[in-house]
């Protein structure tokens, strides 16, 4: 899969781009503050419909201005194919092939986009939020359904909340509505935790080689899941539910008395260790760099095993963040086979080569000069 | 851009309709000006005898001229069957299909914590009294199939449960006529749920 042509209009800085890339390597260079990261960001929001970096939509139409366009023509299985995105005040339309989708899960999956930036490498050492978005994000672009049962769980947790705010202030509230809404809770937590599973099968798989190859042959990269109850990742869909079941009614009191959902997937974290020990914890710098990187190389690998292609890969600032060894070994495992966009300041001190055969944009002030 | 007072008024009024906005408000404004008068009249005494003479059934809580409602006057209808539906306007969905038979209990809602409304808010008092007096043998509960609806429907049917009143939920899936090709994956993963033994 590559993106072939890339339209934007009154976007952030653009006032009106057209370019056509490579379908291997594309780098952009440019100083601070010129569109590089921009122009990533729009690819990032044609394949996601959402930006990256922030939740402000206005943010991305540019000043004085009613809309922002970005239109995108990418090839997907040897065929072309349009896609667009017009963000207003009114609100986002997407378009695959012409045809307005007017649900995002209808629309998300048709570019499959992986970005690694520089925020990516706090993968491992940052909050929890962090490991559930990369999950909910990577899951999203290859189910679906699994968006679906995420909106769903996320609607009936503001109820469910929303409940346990009102009985905190009245003890001696009917009950039954919060049983109610636990059992709805519970179908769709325990949906998720099975796709979760699912899926951190499949990343182990090329995660854990990826990392051995890239520590030489010297760490061993162990994923786990903790979740907020003893589930193992052997247990089906009703032994979850079950498990869940009691652990809600040992909390109950407690909800009431915090009056918020104490327990779920929402609450649930990823752990990463290198030769038996917490890499958050314990790692060094170095080691939480390559987990990171061997992550973000596994879901490029996992995202073509599910969709039958490689996804788009962008790499936003983070080449230079890399030493010489990880460099390398990233822009060869991606070789020839992964459409790259590369975004720096320079590219000196980034000799592999494959960069000497890629293409290379100049951007200065929203414009491409050559 | 001054309107005189009448018709700013007629104005303001049209705008608190649901679906105009400022400018469709001064079209129609302008257009009853050119009204006949009876016409105008006519449209007056509509809007006025429409909220006046339209109460809420005090059986079933669908909305009628003369209480009890039609429905729950029908003595050729089952009483043995009531249809829980949210909305007056989902009888008459339900009722243009022809082949229910049964009667109705509108509640006027459904069951949302965030917003505040929660059973007794809704119709659903009035409906277990009348599961007290009436003989009934089976609550279709036909509210939508979204959180709110969801969590109604699971809500009456664990208040009914003990009584021993048999209670169904309609089933949600693919509609009738479609190509499978074209639903999407959502649905598609409810009727596989749905399945059943043919």
């Amino acid at each position: 899969m590559h993106i072939e042509q890339l339209t934007l209009n009154n976007y952030r800085n653009y006032e009106g781009l057209d370019i056509t890339f490579d379908d291997k390597i594309n780098v952009i260079i440019g100083e601070n503050a010129q569109g590089k990261t921009n122009l990533m960001e729009a690819i990032y929001l044609l394949a996601f419909t959402k930006s990256h970096r922030t939740s402000r939509e206005k943010e991305l139409i540019q000043w004085d201005k009613e809309y922002a366009k970005i239109e995108g023509r990418i090839t997907k299985r040897n065929q072309s194919f349009p896609l667009e995105i017009i963000i207003s005040a009114k609100g986002k339309k997407a378009k695959f092939n012409h045809l307005e989708q007017p649900r995002l899960s209808d629309y998300i999956g048709a570019l499959n986009v992986v970005m690694f930036a520089p925020e990516d490498l706090t993968i491992v050492k940052g909050p929890p939020q962090i490991r559930r978005r990369f999950m909910d994000m990577e899951l999203g672009q290859i189910q679906p359904t699994y968006v679906y049962h995420l909106g769903q769980y996320q609607k009936i947790l503001k109820q469910r909340n929303a409940v346990l705010k009102q009985m905190q202030r009245n003890f001696h509230q009917d009950k039954s509505i919060l049983e109610i809404l636990t059992d709805q809770l519970i179908s769709h937590a325990a949906t998720l935790m099975e796709k979760r599973f699912v899926f951190l099968d499949l990343l182990r798989k090329w995660a854990i080689p990826i990392h051995h190859g890239i520590s030489r042959k010297l760490e061993e990269l162990e994923i786990a899941y903790a979740p907020t109850i003893d589930v193992t990742e052997n247990d089906n869909k009703d032994k979850i539910e079950s498990m869940y079941m009691n652990k809600f009614r040992e909390v109950q009191e407690k909800e009431i008395e915090r009056g918020t959902t104490l327990i779920g997937p929402h609450r649930d974290d990823l752990l990463f260790y290198v030769n038996g020990k917490n890499v958050q914890v314990y790692g060094s710098q170095g080691q939480q760099r390559t987990t990171a990187l061997s992550v973000k190389l596994a879901e490029i690998e996992l995202i073509c095993h599910e969709v039958g292609e490689y996804p788009v890969l962008l790499l936003d600032d983070v080449l230079s963040e890399l030493d010489d060894y990880r460099q390398s070994h990233l822009l060869s495992t991606i070789q020839g086979k992964v459409q790259t966009f590369v975004s720096t300041t320079s590219v000196e001190g980034i000799n592999h080569e494959t960069l000497k055969k890629a293409e290379l944009y100049h951007v200065k002030d929203g414009k491409i000069v050559t | 851009m001054y309107y005189p007072e009448p018709i700013s008024k007629l104005i303001d009024s049209f705008t608190k309709l649901p679906g105009i906005g400022p400018k469709t408000a001064v079209r129609l404004a302008f257009f009853v000006l050119n009204m006949k008068e009876d016409d105008v009249l006519n449209f007056a005494k509509a809007l006025v005898s429409a909220k006046r003479e339209l109460t809420h059934c005090s059986v079933c809580g669908n909305i009628t001229d003369e209480d009890p409602c039609p429905i729950c006057k029908d003595t050729s209808r089952d009483a043995s069957i009531i249809c829980v539906v949210q909305d007056p306007k989902d009888v008459i969905a339900m009722e243009k299909m022809k082949d229910y038979q049964g009667k109705y209990h509108v509640l006027h809602g459904a069951i949302s914590p965030m917003d505040g409304i929660g059973p007794e808010d809704i119709n659903v008092p009035a409906l277990i009294n009348r599961l007290k007096d009436e003989e009934v043998e089976e609550l279709i509960l036909a509210t939508n199939p979204n959180i709110e609806g969801e969590a109604t429907a699971m809500y009456i049917s664990r208040l009914v449960k003990p009584s021993g009143i048999r209670t169904t939920r309609i089933a949600h899936g693919l509609p009738v006529g479609g190509d499978l090709e074209y639903a999407d994956e959502v649905t598609l993963s409810k009727a596989l749920e749905g399945r059943r033994d043919l």
